[in-house]
Protein backbone atom coordinates (compact mmCIF):
# COMPACT_ATOMS: atom_id res chain seq x y z
CA UNK A 1 0.00 0.00 0.00
CA UNK A 2 1.54 3.43 -0.90
CA UNK A 3 1.59 6.00 1.95
CA UNK A 4 -1.43 8.73 2.16
CA UNK A 5 0.16 12.17 2.49
CA UNK A 6 -1.92 14.30 4.43
CA UNK A 7 -2.79 17.44 2.20
CA UNK A 8 -2.86 20.69 3.67
CA UNK A 9 -2.26 23.05 1.77
CA UNK A 10 -5.54 23.55 -0.90
CA UNK A 11 -8.38 22.73 1.48
CA UNK A 12 -12.03 23.87 0.67
CA UNK A 13 -13.49 22.94 3.44
CA UNK A 14 -13.52 22.00 7.27
CA UNK A 15 -16.05 20.33 9.25
CA UNK A 16 -15.48 20.36 13.15
CA UNK A 17 -16.78 17.80 15.10
CA UNK A 18 -17.23 18.71 18.66
CA UNK A 19 -16.12 18.92 21.91
CA UNK A 20 -19.61 17.83 22.29
CA UNK A 21 -20.99 15.80 19.42
CA UNK A 22 -23.97 13.23 19.50
CA UNK A 23 -21.38 11.02 17.00
CA UNK A 24 -18.90 10.85 19.54
CA UNK A 25 -19.16 9.25 23.32
CA UNK A 26 -16.67 11.32 24.98
CA UNK A 27 -15.84 14.99 24.71
CA UNK A 28 -12.86 15.76 21.82
CA UNK A 29 -12.40 17.99 18.98
CA UNK A 30 -11.81 16.96 15.68
CA UNK A 31 -11.65 18.95 12.56
CA UNK A 32 -12.09 16.90 9.13
CA UNK A 33 -10.05 18.90 6.25
CA UNK A 34 -12.33 17.70 3.12
CA UNK A 35 -12.79 17.82 -0.60
CA UNK A 36 -15.48 16.20 -2.76
CA UNK A 37 -16.74 14.16 0.47
CA UNK A 38 -12.76 12.97 0.99
CA UNK A 39 -11.11 13.37 4.15
CA UNK A 40 -7.57 15.16 3.15
CA UNK A 41 -6.83 15.66 6.85
CA UNK A 42 -7.66 15.30 10.14
CA UNK A 43 -7.01 17.04 13.35
CA UNK A 44 -7.76 15.75 17.05
CA UNK A 45 -7.63 17.98 19.88
CA UNK A 46 -7.95 16.60 23.57
CA UNK A 47 -7.41 18.58 26.53
CA UNK A 48 -11.27 19.05 27.31
CA UNK A 49 -11.17 15.72 29.90
CA UNK A 50 -7.88 17.46 31.73
CA UNK A 51 -8.20 16.82 35.52
CA UNK A 52 -4.56 16.72 36.36
CA UNK A 53 -4.41 13.31 38.39
CA UNK A 54 -0.57 14.10 38.58
CA UNK A 55 -1.03 16.99 40.48
CA UNK A 56 -3.37 15.20 43.00
CA UNK A 57 -1.00 12.18 43.46
CA UNK A 58 1.64 14.24 44.03
CA UNK A 59 2.18 13.65 47.99
CA UNK A 60 -0.18 11.63 48.49
CA UNK A 61 0.46 8.38 50.49
CA UNK A 62 1.59 5.29 47.85
CA UNK A 63 -1.47 3.47 48.65
CA UNK A 64 -3.65 6.43 48.37
CA UNK A 65 -2.37 7.36 44.76
CA UNK A 66 -2.39 4.01 43.84
CA UNK A 67 -5.87 3.94 44.69
CA UNK A 68 -6.48 7.26 42.77
CA UNK A 69 -4.70 6.34 39.63
CA UNK A 70 -7.59 4.00 39.03
CA UNK A 71 -10.02 6.44 38.35
CA UNK A 72 -8.34 7.69 35.23
CA UNK A 73 -9.97 5.09 33.31
CA UNK A 74 -14.00 3.30 34.10
CA UNK A 75 -12.68 0.98 31.07
CA UNK A 76 -9.01 -0.32 31.98
CA UNK A 77 -9.17 0.53 35.77
CA UNK A 78 -7.84 -2.50 36.74
CA UNK A 79 -4.62 -2.14 34.33
CA UNK A 80 -3.85 1.69 35.83
CA UNK A 81 -4.06 0.17 39.86
CA UNK A 82 -2.21 -2.59 39.01
CA UNK A 83 0.86 -1.20 37.12
CA UNK A 84 1.12 1.45 39.70
CA UNK A 85 1.19 -0.95 42.35
CA UNK A 86 3.87 -2.84 40.14
CA UNK A 87 5.88 0.41 40.00
CA UNK A 88 6.30 0.72 43.59
CA UNK A 89 6.82 -2.94 44.06
CA UNK A 90 9.81 -3.09 41.48
CA UNK A 91 10.82 0.40 43.27
CA UNK A 92 10.66 -0.82 47.38
CA UNK A 93 12.17 -4.91 45.42
CA UNK A 94 8.62 -6.19 47.16
CA UNK A 95 7.94 -10.11 46.83
CA UNK A 96 4.26 -10.83 45.14
CA UNK A 97 2.69 -14.07 46.46
CA UNK A 98 2.82 -16.53 43.51
CA UNK A 99 -1.11 -16.89 44.07
CA UNK A 100 -1.56 -12.88 44.23
CA UNK A 101 0.39 -12.98 40.50
CA UNK A 102 -2.14 -15.33 39.12
CA UNK A 103 -5.12 -13.26 40.53
CA UNK A 104 -3.82 -10.27 38.66
CA UNK A 105 -3.46 -11.75 35.66
CA UNK A 106 -7.36 -13.23 35.67
CA UNK A 107 -8.34 -9.67 36.40
CA UNK A 108 -6.00 -8.10 33.65
CA UNK A 109 -7.26 -10.99 31.00
CA UNK A 110 -10.71 -10.46 32.41
CA UNK A 111 -10.78 -6.97 31.77
CA UNK A 112 -9.19 -7.29 28.43
CA UNK A 113 -12.26 -8.96 27.56
CA UNK A 114 -14.81 -6.87 28.46
CA UNK A 115 -12.69 -4.09 26.85
CA UNK A 116 -12.72 -6.17 23.79
CA UNK A 117 -16.34 -6.84 23.74
CA UNK A 118 -16.90 -2.56 24.28
CA UNK A 119 -14.70 -2.10 21.25
CA UNK A 120 -16.44 -4.55 19.33
CA UNK A 121 -19.94 -3.51 20.49
CA UNK A 122 -19.61 -0.06 19.86
CA UNK A 123 -17.96 -0.79 16.32
CA UNK A 124 -21.04 -2.10 15.38
CA UNK A 125 -22.65 0.59 16.88
CA UNK A 126 -20.89 3.15 14.62
CA UNK A 127 -21.51 0.33 11.66
CA UNK A 128 -25.02 0.72 12.34
CA UNK A 129 -25.37 -2.74 12.75
CA UNK A 130 -27.28 -2.87 16.12
CA UNK A 131 -27.86 -6.63 16.48
CA UNK A 132 -24.34 -7.42 16.63
CA UNK A 133 -23.86 -4.97 18.82
CA UNK A 134 -26.61 -5.69 21.30
CA UNK A 135 -25.69 -9.50 21.12
CA UNK A 136 -21.80 -8.46 22.00
CA UNK A 137 -23.85 -6.04 24.91
CA UNK A 138 -25.03 -9.49 26.31
CA UNK A 139 -22.00 -11.28 25.77
CA UNK A 140 -19.76 -8.27 27.88
CA UNK A 141 -22.45 -8.84 30.54
CA UNK A 142 -21.30 -12.49 31.78
CA UNK A 143 -17.64 -10.82 32.02
CA UNK A 144 -18.89 -7.79 33.77
CA UNK A 145 -20.66 -10.13 36.55
CA UNK A 146 -17.84 -12.20 36.89
CA UNK A 147 -15.26 -9.02 37.62
CA UNK A 148 -18.41 -8.01 39.85
CA UNK A 149 -18.19 -11.43 41.96
CA UNK A 150 -14.20 -11.08 41.92
CA UNK A 151 -14.19 -7.56 42.79
CA UNK A 152 -17.34 -6.84 44.33
CA UNK A 153 -18.08 -3.87 41.68
CA UNK A 154 -18.86 -3.65 38.02
CA UNK A 155 -16.23 -1.27 37.63
CA UNK A 156 -13.15 0.07 39.86
CA UNK A 157 -12.84 -2.98 41.26
CA UNK A 158 -9.54 -2.07 43.36
CA UNK A 159 -8.29 -5.37 42.95
CA UNK A 160 -4.18 -5.02 43.43
CA UNK A 161 -2.96 -3.66 46.67
CA UNK A 162 1.05 -3.02 47.33
CA UNK A 163 2.11 -6.64 47.90
CA UNK A 164 -0.27 -8.55 46.17
CA UNK A 165 -4.38 -8.79 46.00
CA UNK A 166 -7.43 -7.56 48.04
CA UNK A 167 -8.51 -10.49 50.37
CA UNK A 168 -11.37 -9.63 48.62
CA UNK A 169 -10.54 -10.92 45.58
CA UNK A 170 -9.12 -14.25 46.54
CA UNK A 171 -10.91 -17.16 44.66
CA UNK A 172 -12.55 -20.26 46.18
CA UNK A 173 -13.75 -23.35 45.07
CA UNK A 174 -17.17 -21.98 44.42
CA UNK A 175 -15.50 -18.99 42.28
CA UNK A 176 -13.03 -21.26 40.79
CA UNK A 177 -16.19 -23.03 39.70
CA UNK A 178 -18.70 -20.12 38.41
CA UNK A 179 -15.49 -18.44 36.35
CA UNK A 180 -15.03 -21.86 34.63
CA UNK A 181 -18.70 -22.34 33.32
CA UNK A 182 -18.96 -19.07 32.64
CA UNK A 183 -15.96 -18.85 30.31
CA UNK A 184 -17.67 -21.99 28.39
CA UNK A 185 -20.62 -20.15 27.89
CA UNK A 186 -19.10 -17.06 26.89
CA UNK A 187 -16.40 -19.13 24.37
CA UNK A 188 -19.56 -20.97 22.95
CA UNK A 189 -21.37 -17.65 22.08
CA UNK A 190 -18.20 -15.96 20.90
CA UNK A 191 -17.49 -18.30 18.93
CA UNK A 192 -21.30 -18.21 17.06
CA UNK A 193 -21.00 -14.35 16.73
CA UNK A 194 -17.20 -15.15 14.66
CA UNK A 195 -18.97 -17.50 12.85
CA UNK A 196 -21.65 -15.40 11.82
CA UNK A 197 -19.65 -11.99 11.61
CA UNK A 198 -17.16 -13.69 9.15
CA UNK A 199 -20.33 -15.62 7.32
CA UNK A 200 -21.70 -11.89 6.53
CA UNK A 201 -20.65 -10.68 2.82
CA UNK A 202 -22.33 -7.12 3.52
CA UNK A 203 -20.72 -6.15 6.51
CA UNK A 204 -17.16 -7.91 5.68
CA UNK A 205 -17.48 -5.58 2.28
CA UNK A 206 -18.71 -2.96 4.53
CA UNK A 207 -15.45 -2.88 6.39
CA UNK A 208 -13.11 -3.79 4.11
CA UNK A 209 -10.45 -1.44 3.18
CA UNK A 210 -11.70 1.15 5.28
CA UNK A 211 -9.47 3.60 7.45
CA UNK A 212 -6.07 1.45 6.61
CA UNK A 213 -3.26 2.16 8.26
CA UNK A 214 -0.08 0.75 6.67
CA UNK A 215 2.51 -0.71 8.67
CA UNK A 216 5.27 0.83 7.67
CA UNK A 217 3.34 4.54 9.05
CA UNK A 218 2.25 2.28 12.15
CA UNK A 219 5.38 1.95 13.62
CA UNK A 220 6.37 5.48 12.48
CA UNK A 221 3.65 7.24 14.68
CA UNK A 222 4.77 5.13 17.49
CA UNK A 223 1.58 3.43 17.30
CA UNK A 224 0.71 0.11 20.48
CA UNK A 225 -1.11 -2.29 21.46
CA UNK A 226 -4.12 -4.64 19.48
CA UNK A 227 -4.51 -1.72 16.76
CA UNK A 228 -0.65 -1.62 16.10
CA UNK A 229 -0.60 -5.94 15.93
CA UNK A 230 -3.30 -5.15 13.35
CA UNK A 231 -1.07 -4.25 10.95
CA UNK A 232 0.92 -6.98 11.11
CA UNK A 233 3.63 -6.07 13.83
CA UNK A 234 3.51 -8.66 16.33
CA UNK A 235 4.64 -6.57 19.09
CA UNK A 236 2.89 -7.89 22.20
CA UNK A 237 4.47 -6.67 26.12
CA UNK A 238 2.52 -9.34 27.80
CA UNK A 239 5.40 -11.83 26.10
CA UNK A 240 8.20 -10.04 28.13
CA UNK A 241 6.01 -10.02 31.23
CA UNK A 242 7.11 -12.46 34.46
CA UNK A 243 3.68 -12.90 35.33
CA UNK A 244 2.73 -14.42 31.94
CA UNK A 245 5.87 -16.73 32.42
CA UNK A 246 3.55 -19.95 33.39
CA UNK A 247 1.14 -18.86 30.61
CA UNK A 248 0.85 -20.28 26.86
CA UNK A 249 -0.90 -17.87 24.68
CA UNK A 250 -0.01 -16.25 20.83
CA UNK A 251 0.13 -13.10 19.78
CA UNK A 252 -2.67 -12.80 17.16
CA UNK A 253 -2.22 -10.49 14.41
CA UNK A 254 -3.98 -9.40 11.24
CA UNK A 255 -2.56 -8.69 7.73
CA UNK A 256 -4.13 -5.43 6.49
CA UNK A 257 -4.64 -2.88 9.26
CA UNK A 258 -8.41 -1.66 8.05
CA UNK A 259 -11.71 -1.92 10.53
CA UNK A 260 -12.09 -5.36 9.41
CA UNK A 261 -8.35 -6.44 10.53
CA UNK A 262 -8.88 -4.64 13.45
CA UNK A 263 -12.56 -5.81 14.22
CA UNK A 264 -11.01 -9.27 13.97
CA UNK A 265 -8.58 -8.91 15.76
CA UNK A 266 -10.51 -7.83 18.85
CA UNK A 267 -12.35 -10.97 18.32
CA UNK A 268 -9.24 -13.62 18.46
CA UNK A 269 -7.42 -11.85 21.10
CA UNK A 270 -10.55 -12.78 23.33
CA UNK A 271 -10.14 -16.58 22.35
CA UNK A 272 -6.39 -16.12 23.69
CA UNK A 273 -7.75 -14.45 27.05
CA UNK A 274 -10.25 -17.19 27.82
CA UNK A 275 -6.83 -19.68 26.94
CA UNK A 276 -5.25 -17.38 29.68
CA UNK A 277 -7.67 -17.63 32.57
CA UNK A 278 -8.33 -21.24 31.74
CA UNK A 279 -4.73 -21.86 32.36
CA UNK A 280 -4.80 -19.60 35.64
CA UNK A 281 -7.92 -21.38 36.97
CA UNK A 282 -6.30 -24.86 36.47
CA UNK A 283 -3.06 -23.94 38.19
CA UNK A 284 -3.40 -21.36 40.77
CA UNK A 285 -0.88 -22.20 43.32
CA UNK A 286 -2.43 -22.19 47.08
CA UNK A 287 -0.70 -19.70 49.21
CA UNK A 288 -1.57 -16.10 50.78
CA UNK A 289 -2.57 -13.24 48.34
CA UNK A 290 -0.99 -10.58 50.38
CA UNK A 291 2.75 -9.86 51.53
CA UNK A 292 3.02 -7.43 54.21
CA UNK A 293 6.68 -7.55 54.95
CA UNK A 294 8.43 -4.86 52.94
CA UNK A 295 10.68 -1.78 54.32
CA UNK A 296 10.05 1.60 52.89
CA UNK A 297 12.79 3.68 51.93
CA UNK A 298 13.75 6.95 49.10
CA UNK A 299 13.90 5.80 45.77
CA UNK A 300 14.67 7.44 42.31
CA UNK A 301 11.88 7.48 39.29
CA UNK A 302 10.66 4.05 39.08
CA UNK A 303 9.17 3.01 35.81
CA UNK A 304 7.27 0.07 34.73
CA UNK A 305 5.28 -1.16 31.55
CA UNK A 306 2.25 -3.37 31.10
CA UNK A 307 0.40 -4.51 28.26
CA UNK A 308 -3.30 -3.19 28.95
CA UNK A 309 -6.56 -3.67 26.60
CA UNK A 310 -5.48 -1.16 24.54
CA UNK A 311 -1.57 -0.92 24.36
CA UNK A 312 1.31 -0.23 26.42
CA UNK A 313 0.58 1.30 29.61
CA UNK A 314 3.45 3.59 31.26
CA UNK A 315 3.36 4.79 35.13
CA UNK A 316 6.51 6.21 36.68
CA UNK A 317 7.25 7.93 39.98
CA UNK A 318 9.74 8.55 42.47
CA UNK A 319 9.07 7.79 46.63
CA UNK A 320 10.00 9.95 49.16
CA UNK A 321 9.34 8.41 53.02
CA UNK A 322 6.49 6.64 51.33
CA UNK A 323 4.81 9.26 49.41
CA UNK A 324 4.55 9.90 45.50
CA UNK A 325 7.08 12.43 43.93
CA UNK A 326 7.11 13.39 39.55
CA UNK A 327 4.61 10.80 39.00
CA UNK A 328 4.07 10.53 35.35
CA UNK A 329 1.36 8.78 33.52
CA UNK A 330 1.51 7.53 30.01
CA UNK A 331 -1.91 5.71 28.30
CA UNK A 332 -2.11 3.96 24.98
CA UNK A 333 -4.42 5.88 23.29
CA UNK A 334 -2.29 8.38 23.44
CA UNK A 335 0.09 7.19 20.95
CA UNK A 336 -2.92 5.89 19.11
CA UNK A 337 -4.16 9.53 18.68
CA UNK A 338 -1.75 9.76 15.73
CA UNK A 339 -3.16 7.01 13.98
CA UNK A 340 -6.56 7.95 14.37
CA UNK A 341 -6.23 11.06 12.75
CA UNK A 342 -3.65 9.30 9.40
CA UNK A 343 -6.78 6.18 9.32
CA UNK A 344 -9.54 9.27 8.32
CA UNK A 345 -7.22 10.14 5.53
CA UNK A 346 -8.55 9.38 1.97
CA UNK A 347 -11.89 7.87 3.18
CA UNK A 348 -15.40 9.23 3.09
CA UNK A 349 -16.05 11.38 5.69
CA UNK A 350 -19.27 9.45 6.84
CA UNK A 351 -16.39 7.24 8.03
CA UNK A 352 -14.42 9.47 9.73
CA UNK A 353 -15.99 8.17 13.18
CA UNK A 354 -15.38 4.82 12.06
CA UNK A 355 -12.07 5.24 11.64
CA UNK A 356 -11.37 6.78 14.68
CA UNK A 357 -13.14 4.37 16.76
CA UNK A 358 -11.35 1.42 15.37
CA UNK A 359 -8.18 2.92 16.58
CA UNK A 360 -10.14 2.04 20.26
CA UNK A 361 -9.82 5.89 21.71
CA UNK A 362 -9.96 6.55 25.47
CA UNK A 363 -9.74 10.67 25.71
CA UNK A 364 -10.58 9.87 29.13
CA UNK A 365 -7.25 7.84 29.69
CA UNK A 366 -5.32 10.87 27.37
CA UNK A 367 -6.03 13.92 29.17
CA UNK A 368 -2.86 14.09 31.40
CA UNK A 369 -0.67 17.19 30.60
CA UNK A 370 -1.84 20.33 28.93
CA UNK A 371 -1.54 23.99 29.13
CA UNK A 372 -4.51 25.97 29.69
CA UNK A 373 -4.29 29.40 29.18
CA UNK A 374 -6.95 31.53 30.31
CA UNK A 375 -7.49 35.21 29.19
CA UNK B 1 -53.77 10.14 33.50
CA UNK B 2 -55.10 12.85 30.71
CA UNK B 3 -53.68 12.07 27.22
CA UNK B 4 -50.76 14.19 27.15
CA UNK B 5 -49.15 12.48 29.99
CA UNK B 6 -50.23 8.68 28.60
CA UNK B 7 -48.17 9.54 25.73
CA UNK B 8 -45.24 11.65 27.23
CA UNK B 9 -44.90 8.07 29.54
CA UNK B 10 -44.32 6.38 25.82
CA UNK B 11 -41.70 7.93 24.99
CA UNK B 12 -39.09 9.42 27.93
CA UNK B 13 -35.81 10.42 25.98
CA UNK B 14 -32.58 10.15 28.18
CA UNK B 15 -29.55 11.95 27.30
CA UNK B 16 -26.02 11.12 28.38
CA UNK B 17 -23.84 14.04 28.66
CA UNK B 18 -20.17 13.54 29.72
CA UNK B 19 -18.46 16.27 31.12
CA UNK B 20 -14.79 14.69 32.02
CA UNK B 21 -15.34 11.92 34.69
CA UNK B 22 -13.56 8.73 33.81
CA UNK B 23 -16.35 6.36 31.26
CA UNK B 24 -17.20 3.93 33.89
CA UNK B 25 -20.41 5.43 34.72
CA UNK B 26 -21.46 6.52 30.97
CA UNK B 27 -21.07 2.93 30.29
CA UNK B 28 -23.08 1.83 33.03
CA UNK B 29 -25.32 4.05 32.11
CA UNK B 30 -25.83 3.12 28.30
CA UNK B 31 -25.31 -0.25 29.98
CA UNK B 32 -28.25 0.33 31.71
CA UNK B 33 -30.37 2.12 29.09
CA UNK B 34 -29.06 0.05 25.79
CA UNK B 35 -27.73 -3.16 26.50
CA UNK B 36 -30.67 -5.76 26.66
CA UNK B 37 -29.51 -6.85 30.01
CA UNK B 38 -30.93 -4.17 32.14
CA UNK B 39 -32.93 -2.63 28.85
CA UNK B 40 -35.13 0.24 29.77
CA UNK B 41 -35.97 0.43 26.38
CA UNK B 42 -38.85 -2.20 26.98
CA UNK B 43 -40.20 0.54 29.45
CA UNK B 44 -40.23 3.03 26.41
CA UNK B 45 -37.48 4.94 27.72
CA UNK B 46 -34.69 5.96 24.64
CA UNK B 47 -31.06 6.79 24.70
CA UNK B 48 -30.56 9.81 22.70
CA UNK B 49 -28.21 12.44 21.90
CA UNK B 50 -30.11 14.93 20.85
CA UNK B 51 -30.52 17.94 22.96
CA UNK B 52 -33.61 18.92 21.19
CA UNK B 53 -35.34 15.74 21.37
CA UNK B 54 -34.49 14.95 25.13
CA UNK B 55 -36.35 15.04 28.30
CA UNK B 56 -34.21 14.23 31.02
CA UNK B 57 -30.59 14.64 30.87
CA UNK B 58 -28.35 12.76 32.75
CA UNK B 59 -25.03 14.18 34.23
CA UNK B 60 -21.85 12.39 34.73
CA UNK B 61 -18.05 13.98 36.14
CA UNK B 62 -16.74 16.66 38.16
CA UNK B 63 -17.85 19.07 35.11
CA UNK B 64 -13.83 20.39 33.76
CA UNK B 65 -13.27 23.82 33.14
CA UNK B 66 -14.10 23.76 29.79
CA UNK B 67 -16.64 21.31 29.95
CA UNK B 68 -18.58 23.93 31.38
CA UNK B 69 -20.17 26.36 28.61
CA UNK B 70 -21.01 22.91 26.60
CA UNK B 71 -22.67 21.24 29.51
CA UNK B 72 -24.97 24.93 29.82
CA UNK B 73 -25.76 25.19 26.43
CA UNK B 74 -27.34 21.82 26.13
CA UNK B 75 -29.26 22.70 29.26
CA UNK B 76 -30.52 25.69 27.46
CA UNK B 77 -31.23 23.39 24.00
CA UNK B 78 -33.47 20.97 25.85
CA UNK B 79 -36.83 22.32 25.99
CA UNK B 80 -39.70 22.34 28.71
CA UNK B 81 -40.38 20.36 30.97
CA UNK B 82 -36.88 19.23 31.84
CA UNK B 83 -35.06 16.97 34.49
CA UNK B 84 -31.53 16.65 35.14
CA UNK B 85 -30.30 13.65 36.85
CA UNK B 86 -26.60 13.69 37.97
CA UNK B 87 -25.10 9.94 38.41
CA UNK B 88 -21.89 9.09 40.19
CA UNK B 89 -20.00 10.56 42.96
CA UNK B 90 -17.89 13.26 40.62
CA UNK B 91 -21.09 14.87 39.52
CA UNK B 92 -23.02 14.88 43.22
CA UNK B 93 -19.62 16.45 44.86
CA UNK B 94 -16.68 16.31 42.08
CA UNK B 95 -15.26 13.16 43.84
CA UNK B 96 -11.78 12.50 43.82
CA UNK B 97 -10.42 15.12 41.43
CA UNK B 98 -12.05 17.91 43.33
CA UNK B 99 -9.48 18.67 45.67
CA UNK B 100 -5.69 18.83 44.51
CA UNK B 101 -4.53 18.20 48.07
CA UNK B 102 -6.29 18.25 51.68
CA UNK B 103 -8.79 20.64 50.84
CA UNK B 104 -7.04 23.14 47.91
CA UNK B 105 -9.45 23.26 45.69
CA UNK B 106 -8.38 21.76 41.75
CA UNK B 107 -8.49 24.67 39.41
CA UNK B 108 -9.62 22.31 36.67
CA UNK B 109 -12.59 21.29 38.36
CA UNK B 110 -15.77 23.26 37.71
CA UNK B 111 -18.27 21.25 39.46
CA UNK B 112 -20.29 19.59 41.02
CA UNK B 113 -23.14 19.39 38.97
CA UNK B 114 -25.36 21.60 41.47
CA UNK B 115 -23.06 24.68 40.44
CA UNK B 116 -23.85 24.83 37.02
CA UNK B 117 -27.51 23.59 35.77
CA UNK B 118 -30.18 22.83 38.86
CA UNK B 119 -29.99 18.72 39.61
CA UNK B 120 -33.54 17.58 40.33
CA UNK B 121 -32.08 13.40 41.16
CA UNK B 122 -29.14 12.46 42.31
CA UNK B 123 -27.81 8.86 42.09
CA UNK B 124 -24.54 8.25 44.27
CA UNK B 125 -21.90 4.95 43.41
CA UNK B 126 -18.75 5.10 41.87
CA UNK B 127 -19.44 4.14 39.66
CA UNK B 128 -23.21 3.94 39.68
CA UNK B 129 -25.00 0.59 39.36
CA UNK B 130 -26.95 0.27 36.56
CA UNK B 131 -30.23 -0.38 38.72
CA UNK B 132 -29.13 2.57 40.46
CA UNK B 133 -29.63 4.98 37.61
CA UNK B 134 -33.10 2.94 36.35
CA UNK B 135 -34.30 3.99 39.98
CA UNK B 136 -33.52 7.32 39.32
CA UNK B 137 -34.44 7.95 36.25
CA UNK B 138 -37.79 6.58 37.27
CA UNK B 139 -38.05 8.40 40.81
CA UNK B 140 -38.13 11.42 38.22
CA UNK B 141 -41.40 10.31 36.05
CA UNK B 142 -44.33 11.21 37.98
CA UNK B 143 -42.81 15.10 37.68
CA UNK B 144 -42.15 14.96 34.30
CA UNK B 145 -45.80 13.26 33.58
CA UNK B 146 -47.44 15.72 35.86
CA UNK B 147 -45.98 19.14 34.00
CA UNK B 148 -47.44 20.93 32.26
Amino acid sequence: MDEKVPRSKIIETEIPMGTVHPAALEPYRVRLFVEDEIVQEAEITIGVNHRGIERIMEGLPVEKANALTEKICGICSNAHIWNSCRTAEIGWDIEIPERAVYIRVIMGELERLHSHFLYLAHGCEVLAHETFSMRIFYMREIVMELLAMIGGNRVQYGCSVLGGVRPRCDLDDKRIQRIKDDLDKLEEELTNFAERFTADSILLSRVTGIGVIPQKQALKLAVTGPTLRATGVARDLRTTMFEYDNFDFNVITQPDGDVKSNLLMRALESFESIKIIRQAIANIPEGKVVNKAWDMFDTDIVESYIEVPRGTLYHSYALESGRVRHSVIRTPSMSNIGAMQYACIGDQITDAQLCIVQCDPCFTCSDRAIEIIRR
Amino acid sequence: MGIKSFSRARAIHVMLVYTGGCNGCDIEIVNSILSPRFDAEQYKVFLTWNPREADVLVVTGPVTHLNRKPLEKIYDAIPNPKLVVAAGSCALMGGVYKNCFADIPSEEIEGPVENIIPVDAKVPGCAVRPQDVLAGVVSLLPTLLDAD
